[in-house]
């Protein structure tokens, strides 16, 4: 190896230390699938750290996608303690979660009456020990309050699923790039597919893309809803999606 | 309080000039049917034989240099009640007893006076301080109390179950009687209450009327009586006062947590937790500057408790000074018998973690901010959800998971305009916040009436009802729209969105 490729190598090791925050990653809520879990670190959804989860378009208004799809995720975690959805517009309805199998009538939920109090507020619950998972629909997470998001979590045991919202009619203030969650995710719904060609709709299906992952890599996947009680949660992988920007074009053209 | 309309009235004088206020005889006078009558005369008057109830013109014929101002009765009442909020300084239980008196209940509070005739004397001492004169008594009973005050040796106490004896000597006209008993009563020559009390109790109802049985038996302990009071009478209660005045905001944090702890202290032994408390600051000028915290769970951990005042003593006005702090402590149980409300939680984790921060949560951005939603059995999905207080006791009431329903379901449907070419069957297409989206899949419909049963008779027609459709787009964003109404020809049908499905 020669001297040049030695230090490449010792730069990488760097790099994923400092992405990693230097902390070892802990528990982890795998998907059950090796497909999602192996870009993950630690083979699943890293617990005990802030994940955000974004839309485009109308979605980054309604989050109702991405909603049911952190719902569904966090559904293995409902059972370990407190679950809080923190809210700036109170339309969640609660009959929807539970018809996804979520425990609604325990969540504590909270309507912020600005950004500020909506972070105060995630920061408060993820803190607070008896605390599994904490909701948030925000706008966008600054640096610095990413960073205290995550000095929250890690001071809890709480997991956070961080919606990005923008306020009816409002203007989207940029992606957030800097962010110091652990995972980035792109949620957008994709057309369903009904077993065989009955009328109606079938189990509802996600775009799934992970744009950024600390200490792991990208993918993008079409997940569906799929309601078995072996597995860990009630999602499973369609396909693999080579690039999500694309995919939704060719499954478009195979639905008809 | 004899004379508590003339003590008003010179209290307002004072007020609003510094004039000294009349010194020879005075009188309040007021209509009385087109008729002027004396209402209330102080002191000097009344020894020149003037009466409330007089003739005015008969009075001035009999006293020419008295002096006379129109009464007031309602800003009377009005000066009652601001005593009465005054008095909660002494007990959280007090009610007004209109019309120049007051009653206090002081259940479990005497003892931080040092005993009832030590809180009677200083009670009695501030309202002299104040310039208002007033008698009291303690007893066992509202009614034996008003009438030793009223009509007694002042300053009385008369202990538990001794009240018939207390009473027996002072006039029939000290219990509150209706005019036309006490006035049967004093044509027969019963001018005593143990005269009374001696009598047969049925001839007594029969010849005086059910209310002066009732009167009598209050005044001796033997019946109970409703008073409204300002707050319920609690033991849980207590009160530190000061030789000095304090306003600093940190003796304000001390002193709301010393009295905190000496409250939680009791609530310890008992082995009890209060789920409300209340923190009143006594200013010098009389007012109260309250703050009050819920708990979700009920405890008693004053460093939590002073914890959640906190924040709040910033809007706390001081004014010219505190000389008094008074916790009450509401919604008191026994904790030991509590149940577990979250079973995923250990009693430990809830006590610790999960209920202090919904405290905080509920106190901070207000009781209606923080909830726990609850199946409710309504079919309307607008009205099928209850909130409820996070941790308080699931009624077990099930979610009906057997009709998909949205996870975001908007307050208002909004309109939409949709294109459905054939009638009973969902829109191809629909216009929804400018964008225009072709329906690929539809589910449906599900027909919900109105609740008949929520509107007058009459009122209810088969046209309030909705077909919900469950939509997916091209995009595979789904949908919850309905049709208002049912269709009929010629009508173009009315189409809402009412929820998204993720």
């Amino acid at each position: 190896m020669s001297s040049r490729q030695t230090r490449l190598a010792s730069l990488r090791a760097e790099i994923a230390a400092l992405e990693t925050l230097s902390q070892p990653v802990g528990e982890v809520l795998p998907f059950g699938d090796a497909r999602v879990d192996g870009r993950l670190p630690g083979g699943g959804l890293a617990l005990g750290r802030w994940h955000e989860f974004a839309g485009e378009g109308l979605e980054l208004e309604t989050a109702a996608a991405g909603a049911a799809f952190a719902a569904r995720l966090a559904a293995p975690l409902t059972g370990r303690g407190a679950l809080v959805w923190v809210l700036r517009r109170d339309d969640l309805h609660a009959p929807g979660l539970a018809g996804l199998g979520f425990p609604a009538d325990r969540l504590i939920q909270v309507c912020a009456r600005d950004e500020a109090e909506a972070l105060a507020v995630l920061e408060d619950a993820l803190r607070t020990p008896g605390v599994a998972a904490v909701f948030g629909e925000v706008e966008a997470v600054s640096l610095t309050a990413g960073r205290r998001l995550q000095l929250a979590c890690e001071s809890g045991s709480a997991t956070g699923f961080i919606l990005r919202r923008r306020p009816f009619g409002g203007r989207d203030r940029g992606d957030g790039t800097g962010s110091a969650a652990a995972t980035r995710w792109s949620i957008a719904s994709a057309p369903s597919q009904p077993a065989t060609d009955e009328p109606g709709l079938g189990p509802p299906r996600w775009r799934v893309s992970l744009e950024r992952c600390r200490g792991g890599r990208t993918g993008g996947w079409l997940m569906e809803a799929w309601e078995d009680d072996d597995a860990p949660h009630s999602l499973r992988v369609v396909a693999e999606l080579g690039d999500h920007r694309l995919a939704p074009e060719a499954e478009f053209k195979l639905a008809g | 309080m004899p004379n508590w309309a003339i003590t008003v009235w010179r209290r307002k004088q004072s007020s609003s000039s510094p004039v000294d206020a009349p010194a020879g005889p005075f009188a309040l006078v007021a209509s009385d049917r087109g008729v002027r009558k004396l209402y209330a005369v102080d002191a000097a008057a009344t020894a020149l034989g003037l009466y409330p109830g007089q003739k005015a013109p008969d009075a001035m014929a009999l006293v020419p240099e008295l002096v006379s101002a129109e009464a007031d009765p309602v800003g009377d009442l009005a000066a009652l009640d601001a005593l009465v909020d005054w008095c909660v300084r002494f007990s959280p239980a007090v009610a007004a007893d209109p019309s120049d008196g007051l009653f206090l209940d002081i259940t479990g509070v005497a003892h931080l006076w040092g005993g009832e005739a030590a809180m009677l004397d200083d009670l009695l001492a501030r309202l002299a301080a104040a310039g208002i004169a007033a008698r009291g008594a303690v007893a066992g009973s509202a009614g034996a109390s008003s009438a030793l005050a009223r009509t007694g040796p002042d300053r009385s106490v008369v202990e538990n179950g001794e009240e018939a004896a207390a009473v027996a000597t002072l006039p029939v006209t000290a219990l509150r009687l209706e005019p036309g008993a006490a006035a049967q009563l004093a044509r027969l020559g019963l001018a005593r209450i143990g005269q009374l009390a001696a009598l047969p109790r049925d001839q007594l109802a029969r010849r005086f009327g059910p209310a002066t049985l009732t009167r009598l038996d209050q005044a001796l302990g033997r019946g109970e009586e409703a008073l409204t009071f300002r707050r319920p009478a609690t033991p849980w209660f207590d009160r530190l006062a000061f030789a000095e005045p304090i306003s600093a905001p940190e003796d304000l944090a001390r002193v709301s947590r010393d009295i905190a702890e000496a409250l939680c202290r009791r609530l310890e032994t008992e082995g009890r937790g209060a789920g409300r408390f209340e923190l009143c600051f006594h200013r010098l000028d009389g007012r109260g500057e309250r703050l009050a915290i819920g708990l979700s769970l009920p405890g008693r951990r004053a460093d939590a408790i002073a914890r959640l005042f906190a924040p709040m003593l910033e809007t706390v006005d001081p004014g010219f000074g505190i000389d008094a702090v008074t916790l009450a402590a509401d919604r008191v149980e026994v904790l030991d018998q509590r149940q577990a409300q979250l079973d995923s939680l250990g009693e430990v984790e809830l006590e610790e973690g999960v209920a202090p921060l919904v405290d905080r949560l509920t106190n901070r951005l207000g009781e209606e901010r923080v909830w726990r939603a609850e199946a409710y059995p309504s079919h309307i999905p607008e009205r099928a959800v209850a909130r409820r207080p996070p941790l308080t006791v699931r009624s077990g009431a099930d979610w009906r998971v057997d009709r998909p329903r949205p996870v975001r379901l908007f307050r208002r449907p909004e309109p939409i305009d949709a294109t459905a070419p054939i009638p009973d069957d969902p829109p191809v297409q629909f216009r929804w916040r400018g964008q225009l989206r072709r329906v690929r899949r539809a589910e449906g419909p599900e027909r919900l009436a109105e609740e008949w049963w929520r509107r007058p008779p009459g009122e209810t027609e088969p046209g309030h009802v909705r077909d919900y459709y469950r939509v997916e787009d091209e995009t595979g964003a789904r949908y919850w729209i309905f049709r208002a109404g049912l269709y009929s020809a010629g009508v173009p049908a009315k189409w809402w969105l009412h929820g998204l499905f993720g």
